[in-house]
């Protein structure tokens, strides 16, 4: 037995070893082949190292969005509304600064905070150029200048505000409950609800609120029916009640009994979480107010009998939001990042798609000729005659609109200029010696196709398609913009473009940063692609 | 296992034709006609030796080669190869004889894949057998490896090269590589298409040793195509001169050059000039009128009729068959009835 792993092990040590080359010299002369010479040349040239470092940073970015420090994408914060982006502020005092701005403003308006002629006439010009960021700021200057003067003075209803957004800022947490624990009166051993079997979870709930386990297991058999009938409804709407209860029962007949089961203990486990957290909320509030914890902070809360919490807590308006927020509150650093995953994705998986399809069709035509061609080339001329965007937008109209059938909505109709390109590059080497070599030696269609000719447009393949990158993430964002593309919540760079657009003149953030992001990207991009050309053309010029 | 007198037919074409059809119409192809560039040509090669064509440009030489290679399929005729009609060849049999039979290009530039590094390009028609399983000892990538080394260094090569690309190379370095290709599987005869006419004359005479020390030491037969008549007389144990698609003149090099008897084979040796002045002042040229005619047309009479300074009004309507004269000599001419 030894021995035997012991010659494979050699065997696969000899594989590995290639063949060595000597020179007359008894050097040994390395190895090459096309994708290495193709890099080494790739990294002569400045401008494409730059982009493959920008491109790598990207999709580093888009894999790794799910473990980076940042907040969630979806996270509706109503108090955060159009936040600026600030590296020092926090958006407790962003909001703070919101709202004295906005006070102020107010006052002036009322004729209460009292301005010179000269102040006066610039704020008019500004207001007349809807220039209302700049009417905040310097009313947030000037007020704070009259309030510390004692020029301008709150009244009550004002100070009240003030003071109730103070605490608000200083007192608001956001909780989340890691893992519930339950421990044992015996043993005194700490067990992980979540863990637990339904039927122990239903027990612990039901001696929580005092009810039987009977009655807890009734009670949340309706619960999840409602769930399932909900959902029934806002996938098909407009039928009759009946149809409606028919279809519900046809769903609940295919539930097998574990699956009920683990319907149950997830809806009485995340009423337990809700409780741990209601609780952990009105014990953690007074400790916010006095200021007798640090924040943020883990801790674990007692709920009630032998059930406790691991809880964490942070203070809501401590967050920072280094690329401001949007209109509903949420993170536009964590939108982006997650917004370049969908557009990077869509690009790539689009281009490859599209290559993929273009190249084989392409050749086959190019190489075949006759009627294969064509056929093809009939094919490719009446997808032409079609317009482009009505065909996608009439797929995502029929197959729904998610992001796979996006995906494929661009791949079926893109792959049309590259074939019609494979096959003019095709058509003009078949004819050359080194095919007919190929063939004077018995090589199979396959092999001249993809070793022969395929390599031999490759240049003009990899320009096309890092190409090709950048439109399909202008398409992606064109029909993300007519609402046709991805769905809030998940986010593409084209989705936020085209919500920053709304409030440009007084929110630029919200359409800057993405647009920046996205055209960072797409100039890499490009850069990489004349970099990739002049690479793999062995007879480049431009070989620096 | 022969004697080396012994003459042994390799490979035998029998009445070869290759036309290649004029199409019109856009959408429904009606075939209006067809350019004849091989008409219905007969000639054996026999094991060992060198079969030299000659002819000027547009005659139907490399479409010869091509189409014993089958690189074009033949209108019709048969090419037999080691008792096996290629024309007519299942697949698979082709396929094995396609290993004995290997060409070389013309174009030094053109035939070798500049995507590739010379050690795939020699290695290729070892790595297709490989892949097929034809191979007559089976090898692997190692043996592969070894065998384009041994290729290289046979073809004149520095094995160090290995790695580089075609465009690395001057144009008779490419020939080379060309040559080792072609070597690779091992084959009987190789057709040599125009192999020199690309390079200039220092470089012509290596290759033409190498492929004659080749000849010698591998045992290779030729079909070698030039328009060279230097090269082919150097080359050459038997010359076909041929002319529209059809072999005027078939005879052994030396007696070809020292008799020749058709009208077209006298013109065209006259044509070429000799490298010493005093002869070459003195020399005669027999200047032919006219063009050559279009290959579209099909010929009642003589190909060579409307240039022929010594026709008879028998050629203008009879095709003339190939008359043997006796010391392996044969023409195709009225006047040697």
């Amino acid at each position: 037995m030894k021995r035997e792993s012991g010659y494979q092990m050699k065997n696969i040590m000899r594989k590995k070893q290639l063949p060595q080359t000597m020179n007359e010299f008894d050097q040994v002369v390395k190895g090459n082949s096309l994708s290495k010479d193709a890099w080494r040349r790739l990294k002569k040239n400045k401008m494409a190292v730059i982009s493959v470092i920008i491109v790598s940073i990207y999709i580093l970015l888009a894999i790794c969005a799910p473990i980076l420090p940042i907040y969630p994408y979806d996270e509706i914060v109503l108090d955060h509304q159009n936040l600026k982006p600030s590296f020092s502020k926090t958006s407790g005092e962003l909001m703070f600064e919101k709202r004295l701005a906005d006070l102020y403003t107010q006052a002036w308006r009322q004729g209460r905070l009292t301005l010179s002629e000269e102040q006066n006439a610039i704020l008019e010009t500004w207001i007349d150029k809807n220039q209302a960021t700049k009417v905040w700021d310097y009313m947030y200057v000037e007020g704070n200048r009259q309030l510390e003067s004692g020029t301008f003075t709150f009244n009550t209803a004002e100070n009240r505000t003030v003071n109730n957004l103070k605490s608000k800022i200083a007192t608001d947490l956001q909780i989340t409950v890691d893992t519930i624990w339950t421990t044992d009166p015996q043993t005194g051993k700490k067990l992980n609800v979540e863990k637990l079997s339904t039927e122990e979870i239903v027990n612990l709930y039901a001696t929580m609120v005092g009810n039987t386990p009977q009655q807890v297991i009734t009670q949340y058999t309706v619960e999840i029916e409602q769930q399932i009938l909900k959902q029934i409804k806002s996938e098909s709407t407009g039928l009759t009640e009946a149809e409606y209860q028919s279809l519900l029962q046809a769903d609940l007949a295919g539930f097998s009994q574990k699956e009920r089961d683990n319907l149950t203990k997830d809806n009485v486990f995340s009423k337990i979480a809700a409780i741990a957290k209601d609780i952990a909320a009105s014990d953690l509030k007074t400790a916010a107010t006095d200021a007798t914890a640090e924040f943020p902070l883990n801790k674990e809360i007692q709920i009630k009998d032998s059930l406790s919490a691991s809880v964490k807590a942070t203070k809501m308006h401590e967050r920072r939001y280094y690329l401001g927020t949007d209109y509903v509150g949420r993170d536009m650093l964590s939108r982006i990042i997650y917004g370049g995953q969908v557009s990077i994705a869509i690009g790539f998986i689009g281009t490859l798609t599209s290559v993929l399809i273009g190249v084989v069709l392409g050749a086959l035509a190019g190489y075949l000729g006759g009627k294969v061609d064509y056929f093809i080339m009939r094919v490719v001329d009446i997808m032409y005659g079609l317009p482009y965007m009505l065909l996608v937008i009439i797929a995502m109209a029929i197959f729904g609109r998610n992001i796979l059938n996006l995906f494929f909505a661009l791949a079926i109709i893109s792959w049309l200029t590259i074939s019609r390109m494979v096959r003019g590059q095709i058509m003009s080497l078949k004819n050359q010696e080194f095919i007919e070599a190929a063939r004077s030696m018995g090589a199979s269609t396959p092999r001249i196709i993809f070793r022969h000719l395929v390599p031999n447009s490759l240049s003009v393949i990899i320009v096309f398609s890092t190409l090709r990158i950048p439109s399909f993430i202008m398409t992606e964002s064109f029909l993300s913009f007519l609402g046709l593309g991805v769905q809030a919540p998940y986010a593409s760079w084209g989705s936020l473009v085209g919500n920053g657009v709304g409030g440009m003149t007084l929110y630029p953030w919200k359409l800057f940063y993405p647009a920046l992001a996205m055209t960072i990207f797409l100039f890499a991009m490009n850069f990489l692609g004349d970099g990739l050309r002049d690479a793999f053309d062995p007879q480049s010029k431009n070989q620096l | 296992m022969y004697k080396k007198d012994e003459k042994k037919i390799l490979l035998e074409v029998v009445d070869l034709k290759q036309h290649f059809p004029i199409e019109t119409g856009f959408i429904f192809k009606k075939q209006v006609g067809a350019v004849r560039a091989v008409d219905g040509i007969s000639f054996t090669v026999n094991s060992g030796e060198t079969l030299g064509i000659v002819g000027e440009s547009g005659c139907g030489k490399s479409t010869t080669v091509r189409s014993i290679a089958q690189l074009y399929k033949p209108t019709s005729g048969s090419v037999v190869f080691d008792g096996l009609d290629l024309v007519n060849a299942p697949k698979n049999e082709m396929l094995k004889a396609r290993k004995n039979i290997q060409m070389i290009f013309q174009d030094p530039y053109a035939s070798l894949d500049p995507r590739m590094t010379v050690r795939t390009i020699i290695g290729e028609p070892l790595d297709i057998y490989m892949r097929r399983g034809l191979l007559d000892e089976p090898m692997d990538k190692e043996m592969i490896e070894k065998r384009v080394e041994d290729l290289m260094e046979r073809v004149g090569l520095n094995r160090a090269f290995k790695n580089r690309y075609p465009h690395e190379f001057s144009g008779g370095q490419r020939q080379r590589i060309g040559i080792a290709r072609a070597l690779a599987l091992n084959p009987k005869i190789i057709l040599a298409d125009e192999p020199v006419s690309a390079l200039d004359v220092s470089i012509q005479s290596q290759i033409l040793n190498l492929l004659s020390d080749l000849q010698k030491d591998l045992g290779l037969t030729y079909v070698f195509i030039a328009h060279d008549l230097a090269v082919i007389e150097y080359i050459s144990t038997r010359v076909a001169v041929m002319y529209l698609g059809k072999i005027v003149e078939l005879s052994k090099s030396s007696e070809l050059y020292h008799n020749p008897l058709h009208p077209y084979t006298k013109a065209l040796l006259s044509a070429a000039p000799i490298p010493d002045p005093v002869i070459e002042r003195k020399r005669q040229r027999i200047i032919l009128t006219g063009d050559v005619p279009s290959p579209n047309k099909e010929h009642k009479g003589c190909y060579f009729y409307e240039r022929c300074p010594m026709r008879m009004e028998k050629c203008a309507t009879n095709i003339p068959p190939m008359h043997a004269m006796g010391n392996d000599h044969a023409v195709a001419c009225w006047l040697y009835e």
